[in-house]
């Protein structure tokens, strides 16, 4: 198939992607890359997790049609309801897929970073499921406004560590997995959470993540007959976003936005790497970054703790580049009102992260009225319940 | 010959070892920074390792993370880099190897950057994040300039990598000697030599250890057995003890005259 062509076999995306690690990684990263590549078309093996992901994880979601929101903005949303699934988000899809690579690996101990908690209590729960030691880093100031998370993993059996250095969020929990991965690379396996670091993690993270728009793209046909217009969703590290639109890719006529988070919707203060940074390394990987003149790394801001990353898949710096997506951002103050939206209209309660994308839509449908759109609602919004409670206080 | 490799001669013919010391520019501050190297290279360090600060240093264990932090609000970029570079190269004789994360160097232009710190006096260039397979460019650049390119080989690189590696390292190759990353670790003596005495069979390139030495006699053992050893987080931990003390240059050198001897 055309699409498998991209990473190529450096695990670029044209300019973008590659492999910036430190020499120890290099085994393991080859290691990991051949244990996938055997795997991905083993019948055994992705009836497993198709069998997990059915029966355990609650797939397939359902694409919603929103009758709400779509007479009060006049247009036409669907929604893909990745909020239902096991552990409250599409980062099951993911940790499921790595889980079982690990289990075939041999490792014996499973670490990961964490933002929001998400991708933290899918990986502490895909552990509890198949036997794995586990060890989530968590940024201190992430530990504090995302607690229920954190009580959540540790109910689950893994222990949070806590990250104190630089800017205690997810950038410097990503730099301390990697740091002990590096240390303990025989028996750990890092279940890296988006579509970020060194290849193959880029393409095996979206690999998993392309279920949601496989399946919105059969669901969409069924219900509408045709596909949609657009394909909207929020992107930190961006892996529902291209979870969502890479079985898309050569669907021309379906136009892509990607969400960012726009802070404050100052200068700085924000997470738009693709909007407003420039092209550098960061954990493995070439892509649009946020930093200084001199290359340090800036720290990001958002209210949603899972787009506060100042880094972005490569694959997204490649659809930008090539112009196959269109990068957006919407700032801390308009997601609460995302947020307050759906909640009221439809009765969903939606995640921060996703709140981008579904603020967005108001501005969407001034340009494109009663166009068709599927939105990616990657998550729940229970985590945020403390921080919109606090907002604006 | 390189300045680099003139060193390694140089020291193989009087019998001795080479002592390399690992220092970030900038810390604790601008100032101090020059101070030290210049006491390193008095109290007999053979070649100095001056680290570029980075916000995310991906292989540094908390000492040398926190060392990086502080030079960075010492304000120690890369543009402060430069004049420094030019200030000390009147009063610098020993090789100097600028060890840097790659996006600085990437972000500052890699051609633009190599060349000037060639011109600057810097004799040798290690980039922590390059691997091998995206360095083509970084190599090419180098050896136009005639700058020295050291890679690292960690127990976990394969035997056709250490070839390659080797092959493609100028001045000496940087044996990791843990898998893990910068800062106090117990080594085991035996599977440095075994690696060592592998290496030596590919070709004459100098083998110099590092990551983990943090006792005299740690130090010792481990220059026995191979061409040079390089100390960074024992020495950066002992300048962010005790900088402020007024004697601190004078017992910075005999801390590092013990590990010398």
């Amino acid at each position: 198939m055309k699409r498998s062509i991209l990473p190529d076999k450096s695990g670029y995306f044209g300019e973008f992607g590659g492999r910036f690690i430190p020499e120890t990684l290099f085994n393991p990263l080859k290691e990991l890359e051949e244990a996938y590549n055997l795997l991905k078309n083993d019948i055994e093996f992705n009836r497993q997790l198709n069998s997990y992901l059915k029966d355990y994880a609650a797939r397939p979601t359902p694409l919603y049609f929103a009758p709400n929101m779509s007479r009060y903005l006049n247009i036409k949303v669907y929604l893909k309801r990745e909020d239902i699934l096991h552990t409250g988000a599409h980062k099951i899809n993911n940790a499921l897929g790595q889980a079982l690579l690990a289990k075939h690996m041999g490792k014996k101990r499973i670490i990961a970073e964490t933002g929001a908690g998400q991708h933290g209590v899918a990986t502490a729960t895909v552990s509890a499921l198949l036997g794995f030691k586990c060890d989530i880093y968590m940024g201190e100031t992430d530990i504090e406004r995302q607690k229920m998370n954190v009580f959540r993993m540790q109910i689950l059996g893994a222990r949070v560590i806590p990250v104190k250095s630089g800017s205690k969020t997810l950038k410097d929990a990503c730099s301390e997995a990697i740091r002990d991965w590096v240390t303990n690379v025989k028996d750990t396996y890092y279940l890296l959470g988006s579509v970020v670091g060194p290849h193959p993690y880029p393409m095996i993270v979206r690999d998993f993540q392309a279920v949601i728009g496989r399946e919105a793209k059969k669901q969409i046909l069924k219900k509408e007959g045709r596909l949609p217009d657009y394909l909207l969703a929020c992107v930190g590290g961006g892996s529902n976003a291209i979870g969502l639109f890479h079985p898309f890719f050569y669907d021309r006529e379906v136009k892509f936005i990607g969400v960012e988070a726009g802070g404050l919707g100052k200068k700085d203060n924000h997470a738009a790497s693709l909007s407003k940074g420039d092209i550098g390394v960061l954990h493995g990987t070439k892509s649009f970054l946020l930093q200084d003149k001199f290359g340090q790394i800036k720290l990001a801001h958002s209210v949603a703790p899972g787009l506060d990353y100042p880094g972005v898949g490569p694959e997204h710096a490649y659809y930008k580049k090539i112009k196959r997506a269109n990068y957006v951002t919407v700032t801390d103050r308009e997601a609460i009102e995302g947020f307050k939206l759906l909640s009221k209209l439809e009765g969903i309660i939606p995640a921060l992260e996703p709140a981008h994308a579904v603020y967005y839509l108001k501005r969407l449908a001034k340009r494109a009225a009663n166009s068709l759109v599927i939105l990616c609602l990657s998550g729940r919004g229970d985590k945020d319940l403390d921080i919109v409670r606090e907002w604006g206080k | 010959m390189g300045k680099i490799e003139e060193k390694f001669h140089d020291l193989r013919i009087k019998g001795k070892k080479a002592f390399i010391v690992y220092v970030p520019f900038g810390f604790p501050n601008i100032s101090l920074s020059r101070d030290i190297i210049l006491t390193l290279q008095e109290s007999g360090v053979d070649l100095v390792e001056l680290g570029l600060p980075f916000s995310d240093p991906l292989a540094d264990g908390s000492i040398l993370q926190e060392a990086n932090q502080i030079a960075l609000q010492a304000k120690a970029t890369t543009d402060k880099l430069f004049p420094f570079l030019q200030e000390l190269k009147e009063d610098i004789t020993v090789p100097l190897i600028l060890m840097s994360y790659y996006n600085p160097l990437y972000r500052w232009g890699l051609k633009n950057f190599l060349r000037r710190v060639k011109y600057l006096g810097i004799d040798g260039v290690m980039v922590v994040d390059l691997p091998l397979e995206e360095s083509s460019d970084y190599i090419s650049i180098a050896r136009n300039l005639d700058l020295d390119t050291i890679f690292f080989i960690t127990p976990t690189t394969s035997l056709a990598r250490k070839k390659k590696i080797m092959e493609c390292s100028r001045g000496f190759v940087y044996y990791i000697s843990v898998t893990g990353t910068t800062g106090p670790k117990n080594l085991s003596l035996q599977s440095i030599r075994r690696e060592i005495s592998s290496l030596r069979k590919i070709n004459q390139l100098a083998i110099c250890v590092g990551f983990g030495i943090h006792s005299v006699s740690q130090a010792r053992e481990i220059r026995e057995i191979s061409d040079g050893i390089i100390l960074g987080s024992v020495i950066v931990e002992f300048i962010k003890e005790n900088f402020k003390n007024r004697d601190f240059l004078k017992s910075l050198n005999f801390l590092v005259r013990r590990f010398c001897v």
